[in-house]
């Protein structure tokens, strides 16, 4: 009888479980398997040799694009912060019996394929498409004037893709916020601005970290936009990756990349916890 | 099917519009996380496999293969918009060409547009053909080159039967007939093929684009407004260098990727390309680019583009899509028949009325004609001129002269050719 019942939170646990298991950490130890591999499809494919050579070679090679996209990456992260956190502020607080309609509307290009999304930027943003033809035409800006095929139009794109993954997680934290406790600092005699850097920020520090994760992990890997809206100088590991897999098979070579790409993400966010860890945060906060 | 079926409809205008053969976006974003485990699980497969089925050992028997009647059915791999189309009675679309064979043979088809790029359809096949499983494709079509060498190599496509092929031997294109990368035809049949030459946007050129090196030249293309099509481009500056890809070594992709440096310091390049250069071009973001010829004809004469399709000066790439049977196919007889079936004059050009590509099937030319005359007997002026111009095309029916002046790409025949390949041509695409 105790023996269940101290066994109920496993069975619980076992339908999740099961699935991790099955599709993450089989391929995931698949993948480190591939990453070690040596050969090639024209002499009788590839075999296990412990081939730690892949992850010098391709860290060599392509240590450009890795910088890039955690550079692309950070500036995307940042930029969808500094765009959501007033918007969602904004639906948490002041959203009243629209707060519903307002997320809806957040969400609403998830209703459309990504793909054609950023590729509807592509003939938004053309060289004579609907806004810069306009603006060349009323002579705001140069003839040879363009934006896509620069890292400005990557970045936005990217930014634009994964806004509502910041915005959501930040709204759900804004959102548990008791408004009372607000209320009860300006009684206290705080000013708006000090309600909100020693009550609500601090209070919303977990959603912000959510957020970052959310934005950050995902635009890294990120290669579609690269892909449709950037030019030569805009690669990112994703496309590279993508490439080895899908067109060189390069197998153990794109996975070698993809597990360094999972451990320096992995890293980078321990490093991030560590410095904003969400409960030494909060509590550090409070007491300042 | 009487020859109105051929006639052209509106519909197909509109969706050739947005999809040609080449340029459909590739399964960019969808599928390829399934496709990368796929990869994955047949990577760690052939551990156990190796030098077992490989090495090109050619253990196939053709008697074998090939015997008995046809199955009754049989499934088809194309790329989009890559046969004819046309509406029945109902407005559902349907390839008059294909309904002709299944009402002759009494085999039904199952065709399907699913190849978007030769290396992403064979990621998907890889690990099903390297277990020794039935892709359940009995035609699959695959462009001359690595893919086409690593499908060959490794006896993951079955040897044709070359006695049931009449039809091939009696109206195949010389240049369709005994390939370099395939001696014999012993592996496959041309579908279509074409030409790597430059396409032009007339609208947005400086003067007239002739040869190569315009595309390095700013004050006719300007800055950022270049297409390249990264993998055609080493082997048409190998071309148009005066170096036969077909026997270049080393040194020779060097000089290519030269030039090839050298053209992006003149900041002309927009980007490097798969396959959606089109758009880009009909958009005007590019003014000139690395094309495929039926994909810039048919913007041209079909579909009134201000374009235009360059012949470089010192030559172009010539490819050749070719139908395979894959190894464990369920319908080998019936596919070497419909493969077959496609090389009778009459059938291959209700395909390249449609397509625009170069036909292995010179007798199309003539059949062209006389459809034209018959369009205009019957009123149809402007079907009959557009017939007439894609007849009279140099790029669908070139010269002595002209083929002279093309050759095929390097095929590479070891991994370490693949390798130095790679290392020397990725970093100018990959930055």
């Amino acid at each position: 009888m105790g023996t269940r019942r101290r066994l109920v939170p496993y069975y619980l646990l076992s339908p999740g479980g099961v699935y991790l298991l099955i599709f993450f950490l089989i391929p995931l130890g698949l993948m480190v398997y591939t990453s070690l591999q040596s050969g090639g499809l024209l002499s009788g494919g590839f075999t296990f040799s412990w081939e730690f050579q892949n992850y010098a070679d391709v860290l060599g090679s392509y240590q450009t694009q890795f910088i890039r996209s955690i550079v692309y990456s950070l500036i995307v992260t940042f930029v969808a912060l500094l765009l959501s956190y007033p918007m969602t502020y904004w639906i948490a607080f002041y959203g009243g019996r629209w707060k519903s309609s307002l997320l809806l509307l957040l969400l609403m290009p998830f209703f459309v394929s990504f793909v054609i999304r950023t590729i509807q930027w592509k003939f938004i943003l053309g060289d004579n498409g609907p806004v810069l033809g306009l603006l060349k035409t009323i002579g705001l800006l140069p003839e040879g004037f363009g934006v896509l095929s620069t890292p400005f139009a990557v970045v936005a794109g990217i930014t634009y893709n994964y806004l509502p993954f910041t915005a959501l997680p930040l709204y759900v934290a804004l959102e548990r916020i008791d408004k009372r406790l607000v209320e009860a600092a300006k009684d206290l005699y705080s000013s708006r601005w000090q309600a909100f850097r020693k009550v609500v920020w601090p209070l919303s520090l977990p959603g912000v970290f959510a957020a970052f994760l959310l934005t950050f992990v995902p635009a890294t890997g990120d290669y579609v936009n690269a892909s449709l809206l950037g030019g030569p100088g805009t690669t990112m590991i994703g496309n590279i990756i993508q490439d080895k897999f899908l067109t060189e098979n390069a197998y153990p070579q794109a996975a070698a990349l993809s597990v360094i790409l999972m451990v320096a993400m992995v890293i980078l966010a321990t490093i991030y916890a560590r410095i904003l860890g969400t409960e030494e945060a909060t509590r550090a906060a409070a007491a300042a | 099917m009487s020859q109105r079926d051929r006639s052209f409809d509106p519909m197909q205008e509109i969706m050739r519009r947005r999809f040609t053969r080449r340029s459909v976006l590739r399964g960019t974003g969808m599928g390829v996380a399934g496709i990368s485990l796929g990869s994955l699980l047949a990577a760690c497969g052939s551990d156990s496999g190796t030098g077992g089925g490989g090495s090109g050992s050619g253990g196939f028997d053709v008697a074998e293969i090939y015997t008995g009647e046809p199955g009754g059915s049989l499934a088809f791999a194309n790329w989009p918009f890559y046969i004819d189309q046309a509406k029945d009675e109902s407005g559902s679309v349907y390839n008059p060409s294909l309904a002709m064979f299944e009402e002759q043979a009494g085999i039904t088809v199952d065709y399907e547009d699913v190849i978007n790029s030769n290396e992403e359809f064979f990621g998907r096949l890889r690990p099903v053909l390297e277990a020794g499983d039935d892709t359940g494709w009995d035609i699959i079509v695959i462009t001359n080159g690595r893919i086409f060498t690593a499908l060959t190599v490794n006896d993951w496509v079955y040897p044709l039967d070359t006695s049931r092929r009449p039809n091939f031997d009696a109206n195949a294109a010389t240049w369709a007939k005994d390939p370099a990368y395939d001696p014999g035809n012993t592996h496959g049949m041309p579908w279509q093929s074409g030409l790597t030459g430059i396409g032009v946007n007339t609208e947005m050129v400086n003067g007239e684009i002739t040869k190569l090196d315009d595309l390095a030249n700013p004050d006719k293309v300007g800055l950022g407004m270049v297409g390249m099509l990264k993998y055609d481009m080493a082997d048409f500056v190998m071309i148009n260098l005066g170096i036969d890809p077909v026997t270049s070594t080393p040194d020779d992709w060097r000089e290519a990727a030269d030039w090839l440096l050298y053209q992006k310091d003149q900041g002309v390049v927009r980007n490097y390309y798969g396959n959606d250069y089109l758009d880009e071009l009909k958009n005007e973001n590019l003014s000139a680019s690395m094309a495929w010829s039926g994909d810039v004809i048919y913007s041209q004469l079909w579909l009134q583009y201000p374009m235009e399709f360059v012949f470089p000066e010192d030559g172009a790439l010539l490819w050749i899509d070719n139908m395979l049977i894959p190894a464990g196919a369920q319908n080998p007889v019936g596919a070497m028949q419909l493969m077959d079936f496609f090389y009778e004059p009459e059938v291959a050009t209700m395909v390249t009325e449609w397509v625009q590509y170069m036909s292995p099937v010179p007798a199309t030319q003539d059949l062209m004609l006389q459809d034209a005359d018959a369009a205009e007997a019957e009123g149809d002026k402007g079907l009959a001129n557009k017939l007439r111009a894609s007849a009279e095309s140099p790029y669908l029916y070139p010269s002595e002269e002209f083929l002279a002046k093309t050759s095929f790409g390097r095929s590479l025949e070891t991994d370490e050719e693949v390798q130095e390949w790679d290392s020397i041509f990725l970093p100018i695409s990959q930055t």
